[in-house]
C-alpha cells in the first residue's frame, strides 16, 4: 500500500481541499474562429479543449444516416505532452474509444438531436493535461462548445468525479487520489432535472455507500453547473458587447 | 482559496525521473487548535494554561518521538511537515503511532495543517535541501503561530540542526528555537527519565549513523545482472530447499534440469547459514553463486532433535558443493500458518509495539513478523499469514495475518492447517454447480435415460457385473465382469471386462463442476475424512457402480485365449451395466477361499460369481507374472488406517493387510489402464495423458545397498528386474522384516510416477518402471482422480475418431495437457503429503491419549544409522522415527546386563553397520537390523505439529504377552487362509515357471540371457515366505505370529 494519505485525520486531502471542494475551474468559450463551437476548460491541473462542427450533412457513410435525428461524433484524443511521462497515444485505442464512446451517449442525451434529422454534429475533445477526471473535463469543455455552435440542448451537461476514501465521498479526483486505489464514480448530469446522462463506476463499492456516493457526485456536478452557467453568461456579454455596438 | 502548483521530482516505476505538479490549494483560515484564539475550532484544543507552546521540527518529530510522548510535556504543535516527513522516512508503523498520539485526549498535542495555510505556507526554494526546507517551514508555521495568537504565548522550536538554531534563534522576538537536550534542560529539569531516554536514542542514532550502511543481509542482484550471471553459468538457478530438521542453518539448492549449464554440478548445492540463504524462503526460485572450493562443508549427518543445537565438532559428510543466494528470481510465498506467542513472549517485545514475531507452523519457514492490533486475541492461535516483504535490513521478514483458523492443538484447527499449508483450498460446492447435477433421492431415485440406453451396449442381462471395494465404500468407481465365450478357431475363449463409472457423462468439459473438479484434480483423504472431487451425488449415487440399480459405465473388454491368455480382440466402449454383487475384500477372499461369507443368493448367481472370482483371480495371477518377467517391482509402503470409534477417538492404529484379492483387483486395473493407455497413445500420439515412473537415479540407493551390505546381501539396482529379483532374495529366515524393510528402502529411493503428456516426452520416458510397463495411465477411477476423467475424454474422442465421427471438440493441446498433467502432479503431491501428515497427526492424538506411565513399549527394528542415534521402524504402527543414543548433555545410552538401559557419559562411535557406546562401565553395540523396545511418547509443541518421541527401553526385542484386543486384524482366521494362500502362492509360481518353459521353447525373448537366469532362481516371495517360518515355528510361536500378523 503507497504511504499517500489521501484524506488526513484534519479532513485535508492532499492538495489542501477538503472532502467536498471541487478543484479551481476556468473556462473559454470560442477559442477557435474556424470551428462553429469551441471552448477552452480547466479543472485544476486537467486542462481540455473542445471543439464543434455542424450539424452539417452526414459524411461519413450514408448508410448511418438517421433519418428522424442527427447522428453525434464524438472524438476523443490525449496529447502525447498530456501526462508525466511523455507518450505517443496513437489514435483509436482501446481507451480512447471507449471514451469516445462514453461522450457520444452522454451528448445524446442532452443535445435535441431530433431537430436535425440527417444531419450529423462533430464533438472533437483533446486532452491537453491530464491530472485526473479526464472524462468530465471533456464533457464540460464540450457543453461549452455545443453552446458555443448554437445547438440547442436540453440543459447543460455537467460531469464530475467522485471516490470514497475512509467512508467520506470526496469531490472531484485528482490524479492521486484516482491512481491512489480507491473507487472512482463518474457522472454526468443534467443539473436542471437532475437527469443522470451516464454514470459509470469500475470498481467494487459496497450498495450502502453508493447512494451517498451518487449524491456527492451530483452536488459537485450542480458546483459545476453554476462556473459553467456564469462562464456562459460573461461570454455573452462579451459576445453581445462585440457586436451590439 | 488560493491555487499554487507545487512541482516534485518523483521516479516512475521504470527508475525514470519524472517531474510531476501537483496543486496546492492555501486558504486563509486554518484552525490552529489552540483555546485562544478567538475563532471556534472543534475537536481536542491546547490548554491555555502553559508557559509556552513548543513546535518540534521534522528531524525532533521523526527522531524523538518517544520523548514526545511523555505526558509532561504540554503545549505540543506538531506540524504538517513534521507529521509527513515521519510518514515518508519511518513508514505506516511510527505514523500510525503518531496519528494516536494526536488523537489521545490526554496528551496536549495538536496537528497544525501548516502547509495549507496561506500565510505560513513557503515554497520550496530551487536546489534547496529538503531537510533545510522542512526547518523553514516549521519555523514559518512557529512564526505564524506566535503572531496568529497576538504574541499572548510564547513559541518554542525545537531542531537538532545546529545551524538553524544560529540562524533563525535572534530573527522574532517571542520564537526561540533550542536543541532539544537545551530544552529538556531549560524546562525540564527534573524531568529525569526524559533526560535518560533522550541520551539512549542519541546513542542508538549515532551508532545507526555508523553502521547505517551495513545490513542484516546483502542486497539482492537486479534482475539483468542475474539474467545475464546464469546464461553465461556464473550463477546456477534453481529452487530452496531448506532441511526441516536444521532450518536455522541448512539449505539446498535443487536444480531445475534445463537451466543447469554448469554440468559438473550433478548434486544439490548447499546453502549454509542464514546470511548466505540471504532472505530466501523456502520454495523460492534463486540464483546461487558457488563459494570457493575453500568453502565448501558437507552436509550435517548427526539427528537433531527439534531445535537442540549440536555441542563441540559438528560431524559432517563429505564436503559438497556450496554456494550463496545473490538473487530470488520469484517468491514462491504462499498462504502460512503460523501461531502467536503468548502474552508474556510479546510483552518483553516493548510495551507499545504492536509487531510479533509470530512461528510458521512449517519448520523451513522463518519467523514472521505481524503488525496487529489483536495479538491479545489471538495468543495461542493458528493464524493464516502472508508475507509482504523482506528488507535486507530487517532480520525477519513481514507479513500480516489474513485469517483465524482457531484455537492451537484443537483437532478442527489442525486439520484445516495440514489443509492450508498444503495449498488445498475446499470450499463446500456452490448452488450453482449443485444445479447441474441429475436429480436423485431416496424416494424418487436416478433412472437411466431411455435415449441413451440405445446408444450404448447394453450388458445388464449378459454379464455377470460385480466389484469388490473396501468395506463401506460409496464411490464404487470400478465393476469387474468375466465369462467365457463360445470356442474360436484357437480354442476356448474369455471374455474379461473393466466397468468404470462413467463420470464424463455427467461432467461435460467446461461446466462448474468440471472445473471445480479440475481444480481440486483429486479427491482428499485425510485420517478421518475426505474432500471429494465431485459433488456427493455424482460420486456416491448417480456415478457410482452400485449393486442393482443400472448406471452408465465405460467399458474395456478383452477377448481372451483361455489357456495362453492371449489376447485376440479389444473392445472399448460406452455401456450399461447392472452390478449384481458389490462386494468388499474380505468377503471376496473368504468367497474365494471356500468359507462362508454373508453374500446373498441372488437368481442361482452366486455359483457363477465364485467361479467368476477364481477365473478372475487365474487371470490375475498370469498377469501379474508376465509383469514379474518384465521387472515389476512389489513395493513395499507403510500404510496405516486409524480405526475411529463413533465419537472419532482412535481405537487402534492398524496397518494394512493385503489379500490376494487385493491384488487380483489391482492387476485388472492395472491392465485395463495399460490398454487404455495404449489405445489413447496410438490414437492421439501427441496428447493422450500418460502417467510415467522414472527410473530412480543410483545414487539414492546407496542406504540400501549400504544396509543389505550389512546383513549379507547383494541388492543389484541396475534395472527394475534386477533389483526385483535381488530383492526377492534378500531375505533373512530369522527376521521376515528384513526384507520388508529393503523393500521400504527401495521404495524411498524411486521417484514418484507423474502424469505427463505423450507430446512432452520422447517415447523412450514413457516407461513405467515400478510396473514394468512400457505404456500406462489412469483409467479406473474417475470418481476421485481427475486425471482419469481427462483419459475418459480422450478415449471416448479415440473411439469417434475411429467411428468415423468427426470429434465435437479440438482435443487439449499438448501445451495445454502438460500443463494440465502439471497441475495434476502438484495436487496429487499436495494430496499424499495432506494425507500422510494428517495420519501422523492422528499418530500423535493415539499416543498422547495412551497413558504416559504404562506407556507403549513396542518392538523396533533399526534400518540406519547415524553418527548420534539410529533410525528404526515400528512394525506394529508402521512408525518410522529416529532414536537418539546421545542427548543433549552428551551421555550416551548404555545397556546394562538386564537389558536395561541408562545414560551415561561416554562416547559414541558409528561405524557402516553397527554404532556402539563406549562408557567407563562398558560397551554396548547396536547392529543394522536389530531389534529393540522402544518406548512411543508425544512431544508437543506449541508451533508446529505434535512429533512422535522414541526412548530406547531395552536392546532386545519386545516380548511382551500380546493381550488379544491389541491387533484386533490378527491372527483368528490365519490357519485356512493362511494355507490357502501358501496354495495361491505356489499356484502362481507354477504358473510363472510355466510361462518360463514356454518361452524357452523358442518363443521370441526379449529378455536377456542373464534375466532367464535369474528367473529361474525365482525365489518364493514374501507371503509363502511368512507362511513358512510360521509353520516351521523357528521363533516362539506367540512372537511369530505377531510379527506374522503385523507384517503380512
Amino acid at each position: 500500500m503507497a504511504g499517500l494519505e489521501l484524506l488526513s485525520d484534519q479532513g485535508y486531502r492532499l492538495d489542501g481541499r477538503k472532502a467536498t471542494e471541487l478543484r479551481k475551474v476556468q473556462a473559454r468559450m470560442g477559442v477557435f474562429a474556424q470551428a462553429d463551437g469551441s471552448a477552452y476548460i480547466e479543472q485544476g491541473n486537467t486542462k481540455a479543449l473542445a471543439v464543434v462542427y455542424g450539424p452539417h450533412e452526414v459524411r461519413m457513410s450514408r448508410s448511418k444516416t438517421l433519418h428522424d435525428r442527427a447522428v453525434i461524433n464524438c472524438q476523443y484524443s490525449m496529447a502525447t505532452f498530456s501526462t508525466a511521462e511523455r507518450k505517443r497515444r496513437p489514435h483509436g485505442d482501446r481507451k480512447s474509444t471507449e471514451m469516445s464512446l462514453h461522450l457520444k451517449q452522454t451528448f445524446e442525451a442532452a443535445v435535441l438531436t431530433n431537430l436535425y434529422p440527417r444531419s450529423q454534429i462533430d464533438i472533437y475533445v483533446k486532452i491537453l493535461q491530464s491530472d485526473g477526471g479526464n472524462y468530465s473535463a471533456c464533457v464540460n469543455a464540450a457543453t461549452l462548445a455545443v453552446i458555443d455552435a448554437g445547438i440547442p440542448m436540453r440543459d447543460y451537461v455537467c460531469a464530475c468525479t467522485a471516490g470514497f476514501v475512509d467512508e467520506t465521498p470526496l469531490a472531484d479526483l485528482c490524479h492521486a487520489e484516482e491512481s491512489g486505489g480507491g473507487t472512482s464514480l463518474a457522472l454526468a448530469l443534467l443539473p436542471r432535472g437532475g437527469h443522470i446522462a451516464l454514470l459509470q463506476m469500475d470498481a467494487r463499492l459496497h450498495q450502502d455507500h453508493l447512494e451517498t456516493l451518487m449524491e456527492a457526485a451530483m452536488t459537485a456536478c450542480k458546483g459545476v453547473s453554476k462556473v459553467l452557467d456564469q462562464v456562459v453568461r460573461q461570454h455573452l456579454q462579451e459576445v453581445s458587447a462585440l457586436t451590439g455596438e | 482559496m488560493i491555487k499554487t502548483e507545487k512541482v516534485l521530482h518523483l521516479k516512475s516505476s521504470r527508475g525514470r525521473k519524472v517531474r510531476v505538479v501537483r496543486e496546492h490549494y492555501l486558504r486563509e483560515l486554518v484552525p490552529c487548535y489552540s483555546s485562544l484564539c478567538q475563532a471556534e475550532s472543534e475537536g481536542k484544543v491546547l490548554s491555555a494554561d502553559v508557559t509556552h507552546y513548543v513546535v518540534p521540527d521534522a528531524g525532533v518529530t521523526r527522531d524523538f518521538m518517544e520523548i514526545l510522548e511523555f505526558r509532561e510535556i504540554q503545549g505540543l504543535v506538531f506540524t504538517q511537515t513534521a507529521c509527513q516527513a515521519v510518514q515518508h522516512s519511518r513508514g505506516r508503523r511510527q505514523y500510525n503511532r503518531l496519528r494516536s498520539l494526536l488523537k489521545d485526549p490526554r496528551h496536549d498535542c495538536v496537528l497544525f495543517a501548516n502547509e495549507f495555510q496561506e500565510y505560513s505556507y513557503c515554497p520550496r526554494e530551487k536546489g534547496e535541501p529538503q531537510d533545510k526546507w522542512q526547518t523553514r517551514c516549521v519555523y514559518q508555521a512557529a512564526v505564524w503561530y506566535h503572531d496568529h495568537l497576538a504574541g499572548l504565548k510564547p513559541v518554542v522550536m525545537i531542531t537538532e540542526d545546529q545551524g538553524a538554531v544560529a540562524e533563525y534563534s535572534s530573527l522574532n522576538c517571542g520564537v526561540y528555537v533550542l536543541s532539544t537536550l537545551e530544552y529538556l534542560r531549560t524546562f525540564w529539569p527534573e524531568l529525569q527519565a526524559a533526560h535518560e531516554l533522550y541520551g539512549s536514542i542519541a546513542q542508538a542514532l549515532r551508532e545507526r549513523g555508523n553502521e547505517g550502511t551495513e545490513r542484516e543481509f546483502a542486497e539482492h542482484l537486479p534482475a539483468e545482472v542475474l539474467e545475464a550471471g546464469i546464461k553465461s553459468g556464473r550463477y546456477t538457478q534453481g529452487t530452496l530447499n531448506v532441511n526441516k530438521h536444521r532450518a536455522q542453518h541448512e539449505a539446498f539448492v535443487r536444480f531445475d534440469g534445463s537451466s543447469n549449464k554448469n554440468s559438473e554440478l550433478d548434486s544439490d548445492v548447499l546453502v549454509w547459514g542464514g546470511k548466505n540463504r540471504n532472505r530466501a524462503v523456502h520454495g523460492d526460485m534463486v540464483a546461487v553463486e558457488l563459494l570457493p572450493k575453500g568453502e565448501w562443508r558437507g552436509r550435517t549427518t548427526a539427528l537433531t532433535e527439534g531445535q537442540g543445537e549440536e555441542k563441540g565438532e559438528e560431524s559432517q559428510g563429505q564436503p559438497m558443493p556450496t554456494g550463496r543466494v545473490v538473487g530470488i528470481l520469484q517468491r514462491n510465498w504462499r498462504d502460512y500458518v503460523v501461531t502467536f506467542p503468548p502474552r508474556e513472549e510479546t510483552q518483553s517485545q516493548g510495551r507499545n509495539s504492536l509487531r510479533i514475531l509470530a512461528t510458521p507452523w512449517d519448520q523451513r519457514i522463518p519467523k514472521i513478523r505481524i503488525s496487529t492490533h489483536q495479538a491479545d486475541t489471538l495468543q495461542d492461535h493458528r493464524v493464516i499469514v502472508r508475507l509482504d516483504s523482506w528488507d535486507s535490513t530487517s532480520l525477519y521478514p513481514n507479513g500480516h495475518s489474513v485469517r483465524v483458523l482457531g484455537r492451537a492443538g484443537e483437532l478442527e484447527t489442525e486439520v484445516q492447517t495440514i489443509l492450508i499449508e498444503n495449498c488445498i483450498h475446499i470450499a463446500p460446492f456452490s448452488e450453482a454447480q449443485l444445479r447441474e447435477m441429475p436429480a436423485s433421492s431416496p424416494e424418487r431415485p436416478w433412472t437411466v435415460d431411455p435415449a441413451e440406453v440405445v446408444t450404448r451396449r447394453d450388458l445388464r442381462d449378459t454379464h455377470l457385473v460385480f466389484s469388490i471395494d473396501p468395506r463401506g465404500c460409496e464411490d464404487v468407481d470400478d465393476t469387474l465382469s468375466v465369462r467365457s465365450l463360445p470356442p474360436g478357431p484357437q480354442g476356448p475363449r474369455l471374455e474379461l471386462g473393466v466397468h468404470i463409472a462413467d463420470v464424463t457423462h455427467f461432467v461435460k468439459e467446461g461446466t462448474l463442476t468440471d472445473l471445480e473438479a479440475r481444480a481440486r484434480a483429486t479427491t482428499y483423504y485425510l485420517a478421518d475424512r475426505r474432500y471429494d472431487m465431485l459433488p456427493a451425488v455424482l460420486s456416491a449415487d448417480v456415478c457410482s457402480l452400485l449393486g442393482g440399480v443400472d448406471r452408465y459405465a465405460m467399458s474395456v473388454m478383452w477377448d481372451l485365449d483361455a489357456q495362453t491368455l492371449q489376447v485376440n480382440r479389444v473392445w472399448y466402449g460406452r455401456t450399461l451395466i447392472r452390478s449384481s454383487y458389490q462386494l468388499y475384500y474380505e468377503q471376496a477372499q473368504a468367497l474365494l477361499n471356500g468359507e462362508e461369507a454373508e453374500v446373498p443368493e441372488l437368481d442361482h448367481k452366486l455359483s457363477h460369481l465364485i467361479e467368476a472370482l477364481e477365473t478372475l483371480t487365474q487371470v490375475a495371477r498370469h498377469l501379474r507374472a508376465q509383469r514379474d518377467q518384465g521387472g515389476a517391482l512389489e513395493l513395499e509402503g507403510v500404510e496405516v488406517r486409524a480405526q475411529l470409534d463413533e465419537d472419532k477417538n482412535i481405537t487402534a492404529l492398524v496397518p494394512r493387510q493385503p489379500l490376494e484379492v487385493h491384488e487380483t483387483v489391482a492387476e485388472c486395473m492395472i491392465y485395463a489402464n495399460h490398454w487404455v493407455a495404449r489405445k489413447i497413445q496410438e490414437r492421439f500420439p501427441q496428447q493422450a495423458l500418460l502417467r510415467h515412473h522414472p527410473p530412480p537415479r543410483q545414487e539414492f540407493f546407496t542406504q540400501l545397498q549400504d544396509s543389505a551390505r550389512a546383513l549379507g546381501f547383494t541388492i543389484d539396482t541396475r534395472s527394475n528386474k534386477a533389483l526385483a529379483d535381488s530383492l526377492d532374495q534378500a531375505v533373512d529366515p530369522q527376521d521376515p522384516l528384513v526384507n520388508r524393510l529393503l523393500r521400504v528402502m527401495a521404495t524411498q529411493a524411486m521417484s514418484n510416477a507423474l502424469y505427463f503428456s505423450t507430446g512432452a516426452c520422447p517415447v523412450d520416458q514413457y516407461y513405467h518402471y515400478g510396473l514394468a510397463l512400457d505404456r500406462y495411465t489412469h483409467f479406473t477411477s474417475p470418481i476421485r482422480r481427475y486425471a482419469d476423467v481427462i483419459v475418459h475424454r480422450l478415449l471416448t474422442a479415440a473411439i469417434a475418431v475411429e467411428e468415423g465421427a468427426r470429434p465435437a471438440k479440438a482435443s487439449a493441446s499438448n501445451k495445454e495437457l502438460e500443463e494440465m498433467a502439471q497441475h495434476i502432479n502438484n495436487k496429487n503431491r499436495a494430496a499424499q503429503h495432506a494425507q500422510k501428515v494428517s495420519m501422523e497427526l492422528f499418530q500423535c492424538l493415539y499416543f498422547r491419549d495412551k497413558d504416559p506411565e504404562t506407556a507403549e513399549c513396542c518392538d523396533a527394528v533399526i534400518y540406519a544409522i547415524r553418527t548420534n542415534g539410529v533410525l528404526v521402524f515400528i512394525p506394529q504402527y508402521g512408525l518410522k522415527g529416529a532414536l537418539y543414543l546421545r542427548n543433549r548433555e552428551g551421555q550416551v545410552v548404555r545397556v546394562s546386563q538386564d537389558g536395561r538401559c541408562v545414560w551415561e557419559a561416554g562416547s559414541l562411535q558409528r561405524s557402516l553397520d553397527h554404532v556402539s557406546t563406549t562408557t567407563a562401565s562398558g560397551t554396548s553395540t547396536f547392529r543394522l537390523f536389530q531389534h529393540v523396545t522402544v518406548r512411543v511418547s508425544v512431544q508437543t509443541s506449541r508451533c508446529h505439529a505434535d512429533t512422535l518421541h522414541l526412548e530406547l527401553v531395552s536392546n532386545r526385542a519386545h516380548r511382551a504377552p500380546e493381550p488379544p484386543d491389541r491387533t484386533p486384524r490378527a491372527a483368528p482366521p490365519q490357519g485356512t487362509r493362511g494355507r490357502s494362500q501358501l496354495v495361491q502362492e505356489v499356484v502362481r509360481q507354477a504358473e510363472e515357471a510355466l510361462l518360463q518353459a514356454e518361452e524357452k521353447k523358442g518363443r521370441v525373448s526379449e529378455l536377456s540371457k542373464e534375466e532367464r537366469e535369474f528367473r529361474q532362481s525365482k525365489t518364493p516371495n514374501l507371503y509363502s515366505l511368512l507362511e513358512e517360518v510360521r509353520e516351521q515355528a523357528l521363533l516362539d510361536l506367540t512372537a511369530s505370529a505377531r510379527t506374522c500378523a503385523t507384517s503380512a
